[in-house]
């Protein structure tokens, strides 16, 4: 199927509007207690683009991630994925794959065993699973416990499961964390290819230089509220950096 | 339902956890039962005493297929494994249900091993002191049997309260607890539940195994009373994981 682009070359939904939206949060509101982590936030983003979803530690990244992924319930709105609550999809696994936590394993149990389990529930051919390994590089110590990983093999590893379903979306909360440089360099190469083929990445991050160097758009929130939404280069044209746009708009809600 | 189970059973598997407990349940069964069979030779020689200490497999067994079960969901929320199992299946409850049916093979499993290996050394040892045993190969059979379904149901027990409790070490201690010291306390003289005591849920586990005939419940009483707790706690954990949010 051709995919329309346009003149930078990224795809472009089309017009008729028929395709919904990757992903759509509309007024989404958490509250814990007292506490609103997330207030009143709307964005939503199309097909083969990688996004960038910054804003300060416990600005409300994490938690919205959680709520659109279906691992917690909003207080008020709508998060979803391909037009639908992430609960309610037919085959999750094979259309989004996400790293909330790049520590998310049995220190005892090897790195091919933890992606057979999710394979096996997800009823994903054991192939696949040496597919992904081989996709992250960790074939050679896919046998070994996870306890005798580096962090850079862990964060890989959770990559690999994100992908055992080939998803069109990929959602990963600060996946640069404790990472050294080839490993940016190799997760920031990995992420444009993956856009490339037409399919979409959100990524979290409180790292604004370094987000700026790998993402298309952006999505900045500040203590649960929208601040910004655009493209890129549009916010930081004239010579402005991302970290002068952020707090510059920080600045000017509070 | 078939891959879940499949995908829980690897889970169980792919780790030295459940091989540890199994391995921690074998040597507690030995020491228990060579301690128990220390006692006076005149007390060992009633027909009671005897069941008691053959009974320590039912006791052991029950208690580390709870323990298992509950290890099977709390630990997936300590490791955080429990984030892309639910990614995965985001109907959470046929997760639960999927461990609670894992879990019931393998306690079964845990069960009858206790139970056998309590009921062979027991006798022997029984013999080797030159005691009249006075159970016969019914007595055995209940012994073995109603350990592995007491232990089956206790193993469902444990991923119920531990979806509940979430928390691994407190939902241990707990397990330990109750089936330790609380029930005996509860059923002792000191609190004197008295009559109610044989309705506690360790106490219908026994039950189950021909243990302690005129004071706890009739095997199959005690069976469809553990079965209801059983039903009890794997409903209210489905239920509450269903509901939460995923810390």
């Amino acid at each position: 199927m051709a995919k329309r682009v346009d003149e930078r070359g990224a795809p472009v939904p089309p017009e008729d509007g028929a395709r919904d939206p990757v992903v759509t949060v509309r007024s989404l509101t958490k509250r814990f207690g007292e506490l609103v982590a997330v207030d009143d936030l709307t964005f939503s983003l199309h097909s083969g683009t990688v996004t960038g979803f910054l804003g300060p530690n416990g600005a409300g990244k994490t938690t919205t991630l959680r709520l659109l992924l279906g691992l917690a319930e909003p207080s008020t709105g709508d998060a979803l994925v391909f037009g639908r609550r992430y609960r309610e999809l037919n085959d999750p696994a094979r259309r989004v794959g996400a790293v909330l936590e790049s520590s998310d394993f049995h220190p005892g149990r090897s790195g091919r065993h933890h992606l057979r389990a999710l394979a096996l529930a997800a009823e994903i051919p054991p192939a696949r699973v040496e597919e992904v390994l081989a996709l992250v590089e960790l074939e050679a110590a896919a046998g070994r416990r996870v306890r005798t990983y580096s962090l850079g093999m862990r964060q890989r590893l959770s990559l690999a499961g994100a992908l055992l379903g080939d998803p069109e979306l990929l959602v990963l909360d600060e996946p640069a964390n404790g990472l050294d440089p080839a490993g940016v360099h190799w997760l920031r190469r990995f992420l444009r290819l993956f856009a490339e083929q037409g399919r979409t990445v959100l990524v979290s991050s409180h790292m604004l230089a370094e987000a700026a160097l790998t993402v298309d758009d952006v999505v900045i929130i500040d203590r649960g509220r929208w601040v910004a939404a655009g493209r890129l280069d549009e916010l930081t044209e004239h010579g402005r950096t991302l970290e002068d746009v952020f707090l510059e708009l920080t600045g000017a809600v509070s | 339902m078939k891959a879940l189970l499949r995908a829980e059973l690897l889970k169980q598997g792919s780790t030295r956890t459940g091989l540890g407990l199994f391995a921690a349940m074998l040597g507690l069964v030995l020491l228990a039962v060579l301690l128990h069979s220390l006692l006076p030779a005149e007390d060992l020689a009633r027909r009671n005493s005897q069941l008691v200490v053959l009974g320590r497999g039912e006791f052991l067994g029950t208690l580390f297929a709870a323990l298992l079960g509950a290890l099977s969901i709390t630990s997936e929320i300590r490791h955080g494994t429990i984030r892309p199992t639910f990614l995965f299946t985001p109907r959470r409850g046929r997760v639960v249900a999927a461990k609670v049916s894992v879990s019931i093979l393998i306690g079964a499993g845990f069960g009858l091993v206790a139970g056998a290996v309590a009921a062979a050394v027991g006798t022997a040892a029984l013999r080797t002191r030159g005691i009249d045993v006075r159970l016969d190969g019914g007595d055995d059979a209940l012994l073995v049997l109603g350990a592995g379904a007491a232990g089956a149901l206790w193993a469902a027990i444990g991923v119920g309260v531990g979806a509940l409790v979430r928390h691994q070490v407190p939902t241990m201690i707990g397990i330990c607890a109750w089936l330790l010291f609380v029930e005996g306390l509860l059923a002792g003289d000191l609190v004197g539940l008295g009559e109610v005591g044989r309705y506690l849920p360790g106490a219908a586990a026994a039950a189950i195994s021909g243990q302690e005939p005129g004071t706890l419940l009739a095997p199959a009483a005690g069976l469809v009373l553990l079965a209801l707790y059983a039903a009890v706690a794997a409903l209210a954990g489905w239920f509450a994981t269903s509901r939460r949010d995923v810390v």
